[in-house]
C-alpha cells in the first residue's frame, strides 16, 4: 500500500508546458473515471490550478508505478510523454504525504501563505470524492491536510500581511476609513496598477468613482467598468478637496498633482483627511503634498516596501510551519500503519468467529433438548470470548503498527494464525 | 499605611495593572500575550471595584463621595463602567492599550488621598447633590475615553505619517473609526456634565453653600472653563463640521481640564463643599461616617 504524487509546478516547469497538461472540472472527472476504471485497486486525486497540476494516486502493493502516472497522463493529454517529463517530480510514502501538507498549507505556492490553494485542494478532493475515486487513504490524507492548512494558518503568521502592491493600498486606506462607503475616489490616469487597485476598493465597498484621463474615452471605459463617471482632464482641480482617496498613474513625466493645490483642498475639507496613492513612475504627486496636516500621501516605493517587508515575515514563518507539517506527517504515517494491520485483524476476526460458528453448528445437534434461550446464551458466550481473546492482541497490534512496519505485523497474524488469502486491497476502499 | 479595608482597591489596582501589561503585550508579542487575560482582568477589577464601593456607601451609609479618596474611586469606578459599555457596544480593537494604563495610574494616585483630611460638609442624601456629582461623574467618565480615544487618533496618525507599519499600526483601528468615537463619546458626556453644572448651580444658589461669591470658586471656574471647552468642541463639530487633529488636541486639552477641575483644585486652596477637619467649625455640619472614617 504505497501513496504517490506526481506533478510540476511553477518552479518545475514553464507556463508552456503547465497548459499543456492542465485540467478544468471537467476533464478532471473524465481523468478520475477513466484511471480508476484502468486501475480499480486505486485511489487517485488530481489538482490542477495555474500554478500547478499534480496526480495523487495509492495503490496495495505498489499497483500503480510512476510509469503508469507519466503515459495515463500522455495518453489522456494526447502528447508524447518526452514532452514533460524532465519537468515532473514525483515522491512516495511520507515524502508524497509531505509534499501535499507543504501544498495545502501553501509554503510551496508562488506566492507564500495564500489561501486560495486551501479552496483548490479542497475543490479537487471534492471532485474526486464526487468521481468515487478516492478511498481509505486518500480521504483521510486530504481531510488531515485540509485541517493541518487551517490549523497552520491559525497558529502560524504565514498568511499574515498582504503581499500585493494593490491590496496593501486597500489596508492602508482602511486604517484612514472605517468604510468606504459614500467615499469618492478619484484615478488620475489609466494604468492596469490602477484598475487593479480600483478593483479591490470596489469590492471593499466603494462605489463613488471619478476616473480623469488625459485620454477621455480610456477614462470612460474605466469608469463604466466600475459603475464612476469619467470627467475631462481639466476638471481634476475642482475634485481634489470632494475626493477621500485620490490613485495617480499617469505617464506624465512632471508632478500632476501639487502642494498648493492640495493645501487649498483641504481647507475645504474641515480636517476630514485625503488618502493619495502615486503609484506612477516618475512620480505624480510633489512629495511635499505628504506634510499637509490630515493627509496621507504613499507612493509605489512606500507599498513595495510593505510588500517585500510582509513576504519576509511570511517567508521566517516557512521553518515553524515546517516543524509542525513534519510532526503531522509522522502522525499520518503511523495512521497509515494503522491502516494497513486493519484488514488482516478484520480477516483473524472473522476466521476466528467463523471457526466458532462451525463448533456451534457441529454443537447444536448433540443438545437436542437445549431450549432456544439457552441455545442463544452459548451463542452469546461463545461470541464474546473469541472477541475477548481477539481484543488484546488486535489492540497491541494496532498500536505496535504505529511505530512502524504494519506489514510485518500483518505476516505475522497472518503466518500464526494460518491466514494465506489476505489481500489488502480487498478492504482497500 | 493600608488598612484591610483598602485590599479589594488593591486587588482591583493589581488586575488593572495586569490588563495594561497584556493590553499593550498584545501588540508586542500577541504569542504570549493573550487578549483574553486583559479583558478578564478589566471586569474581575472592575467587579471588585465595585464591589468595594458597595463597601464604603455601607461604611458611610451614604454614595461613596464622602470625601476626595472616595470621590476618586467612585469617578474611576464610572470611567470603567463607561469603557465596559462601550467595548461591548463598539468593540473598538485596542482601545483598553489605551485605557487601562491610564486607569491604573489614576488608581494608584487615588490611593495617596487616602489619608487627606478634607472631607465632604454637606449631607450626601439631598437630591441636589445627587444630581450635581452623578451626572458629571458620568460625563467626565466619558471624557476620560475621549481622551485615550484621541492618543489613539493621534498614535495611529503619527504612524500613518511617518511610515510606520509595524504592529501598533497593524492593531490600531482606522483614524474615521476612533474619530466617530471620540466624537460620541463627548456628545454623551457633555449633556450629562450640562446637566450636573445647572443642578450643582441650582444647587449652591439654594442652599448657600460655597457662600455668597461661590461664583469665586476654583472649581466653579475651571468647572466653566471645561464646559466651554467641550461647547466648543461641539461647535466646532456640529457647525463647522471639523474632524481629526484638531479635535483630538482638543479633546486631550479638555481632559486636561477635566482632570484639574477634579482633583486639581484642591492643590490651590479650592474646599468647593469639602473642609479640613481640624478647621471645621460646629456650625458646618459633618457627617457622623465622616467622622468615623477620619477616625479610621
Amino acid at each position: 500500500m504505497s501513496i504517490l504524487v506526481v506533478g510540476l509546478n511553477h518552479k518545475s516547469a514553464p507556463v508552456e508546458i503547465r497548459e499543456k497538461l492542465a485540467f478544468n472540472n471537467n476533464s478532471v472527472s473524465s481523468a478520475l473515471s477513466l484511471f480508476t476504471q484502468k486501475y480499480p485497486s486505486s485511489e487517485a486525486v488530481i489538482l490542477s490550478t495555474c500554478n500547478r497540476v499534480e496526480m495523487y494516486a495509492s495503490s496495495a502493493s505498489d499497483a500503480v508505478k510512476l510509469e503508469d502516472i507519466l503515459s495515463f497522463l500522455a495518453e489522456f493529454h494526447k502528447i508524447g510523454e518526452n514532452e514533460f517529463s524532465q519537468y515532473m517530480y514525483h515522491y512516495k510514502d511520507d515524502r508524497a504525504v509531505t509534499h501535499l501538507f507543504h501544498v495545502s498549507s501553501s509554503i510551496d505556492s508562488m506566492v507564500i501563505g495564500e489561501s486560495q490553494i486551501l479552496s483548490q485542494v479542497k475543490e479537487a478532493y471534492t471532485l474526486a470524492c464526487v468521481e468515487e475515486s478516492t478511498g481509505k487513504i486518500l480521504n483521510q490524507l486530504f481531510q488531515q491536510a485540509l485541517n493541518l492548512s487551517k490549523t497552520i494558518h491559525t497558529n502560524t503568521s504565514i498568511g499574515q500581511g498582504k503581499v500585493s502592491i494593490s491590496s496593501v493600498a486597500v489596508e492602508f486606506a482602511e486604517k484612514i476609513f472605517q468604510d468606504f462607503t459614500g467615499k469618492m475616489v478619484l484615478v488620475v490616469g489609466a494604468g492596469e496598477m490602477c484598475e487593479l487597485l480600483l478593483k479591490h476598493l470596489y469590492e471593499e465597498g466603494a462605489r463613488t468613482i471619478i476616473v480623469a484621463n488625459r485620454t477621455f474615452e480610456r477614462a470612460q471605459a474605466i469608469a463604466d467598468a466600475f459603475q464612476g463617471q469619467a470627467i475631462k482632464y481639466e476638471l481634476l482641480g475642482e475634485y481634489l478637496s470632494k475626493a477621500d482617496i485620490i490613485i495617480t498613474s499617469t505617464s506624465a513625466p512632471h508632478y500632476v498633482i501639487h502642494t498648493d493645490q492640495v493645501k487649498e483642498a483641504i481647507k475645504h475639507r474641515r480636517g476630514n483627511p485625503i488618502f493619495l496613492i502615486d503609484i506612477a513612475v516618475p512620480r505624480d504627486i510633489e512629495p511635499g503634498v505628504g506634510n499637509i496636516d490630515n493627509v496621507y500621501l504613499y507612493n509605489i516605493d512606500d507599498l513595495q516596501t510593505v510588500v517585500n517587508q510582509n513576504i519576509d515575515d511570511r517567508t521566517r514563518e516557512i521553518e515553524k510551519c515546517r516543524e509542525i507539517i513534519e510532526k503531522e506527517v509522522e502522525h499520518f504515517m503511523a495512521r497509515l500503519e494503522q491502516i494497513k494491520i486493519e484488514p488482516a485483524i478484520t480477516l483473524l476476526r472473522n476466521n476466528f468467529h467463523s471457526i466458532g460458528k462451525d463448533e456451534l453448528n457441529r454443537l447444536r445437534p448433540k443438545l437436542k433438548n437445549i431450549n432456544d434461550e439457552d441455545w442463544n446464551q452459548v451463542v452469546y458466550t461463545m461470541e464474546r470470548t473469541l472477541n475477548k481473546l481477539l481484543h488484546h492482541p488486535a489492540k497491541v497490534a494496532k498500536q505496535e503498527a504505529r511505530n512502524g512496519g504494519g506489514y510485518r505485523y500483518v505476516e505475522t497474524i497472518k503466518k500464526l494464525f494460518g491466514i494465506f488469502h489476505y489481500h489488502p486491497e480487498d478492504s482497500n476502499k | 499605611m493600608f488598612t484591610l479595608s483598602h485590599i479589594p482597591f488593591l486587588i482591583s489596582i493589581v488586575l488593572y495593572l495586569v490588563a495594561s501589561v497584556w493590553s499593550i503585550g498584545h501588540i508586542v508579542k500577541p504569542d504570549i500575550f493573550n487578549k483574553k487575560v486583559a479583558r478578564w482582568s478589566t471586569i474581575m477589577g472592575f467587579l471588585i471595584h465595585s464591589g468595594y464601593l458597595v463597601f464604603l456607601g455601607i461604611n458611610s451609609n451614604s454614595i461613596p463621595i464622602t470625601n476626595v479618596y472616595e470621590s476618586f474611586v467612585s469617578l474611576l469606578w464610572c470611567v470603567l463602567f463607561v469603557f465596559i459599555n462601550i467595548d461591548y457596544l463598539y468593540k473598538l480593537p485596542s482601545l483598553d492599550t489605551f485605557l487601562m494604563p491610564l486607569v491604573a495610574v489614576l488608581s494608584i494616585w487615588a490611593l495617596t488621598f487616602d489619608k487627606s483630611d478634607m472631607l465632604i460638609t454637606v449631607s450626601l442624601q439631598k437630591f441636589w447633590l445627587v444630581a450635581h456629582i452623578i451626572p458629571i461623574f458620568i460625563g467626565y467618565a466619558a471624557f476620560t475615553i475621549s481622551f485615550s480615544l484621541s492618543v489613539m487618533y493621534l498614535t495611529q496618525q503619527r504612524q500613518l505619517k511617518l511610515k510606520l507599519f509595524g504592529r501598533l499600526f497593524s492593531k490600531l483601528p482606522s483614524l474615521e473609526g476612533i474619530d466617530k468615537l471620540i466624537w460620541k463619546t463627548i456628545s454623551f458626556g457633555f449633556p450629562l456634565l450640562t446637566l450636573g453644572l445647572v443642578f450643582g448651580t441650582f444647587w449652591v444658589k439654594t442652599q448657600n453653600i460655597l457662600g455668597e461669591m461661590w461664583y469665586l470658586d476654583s472649581k466653579v471656574i475651571l468647572g466653566l472653563a471645561t464646559w466651554l471647552i467641550y461647547a466648543a468642541l461641539l461647535h466646532m463639530r456640529l457647525v463647522a463640521s471639523f474632524h481629526g487633529t484638531k479635535i483630538a488636541l482638543l479633546t486631550i486639552a479638555g481632559f486636561c481640564f477635566v482632570l484639574f477641575t477634579f482633583i486639581g483644585t484642591f492643590f490651590i486652596g479650592s474646599k468647593h463643599a469639602f473642609q479640613k477637619v481640624s478647621n471645621t467649625t460646629p456650625h458646618i455640619e459633618i457627617m457622623g461616617a465622616n467622622k468615623q472614617h477620619y477616625s479610621q
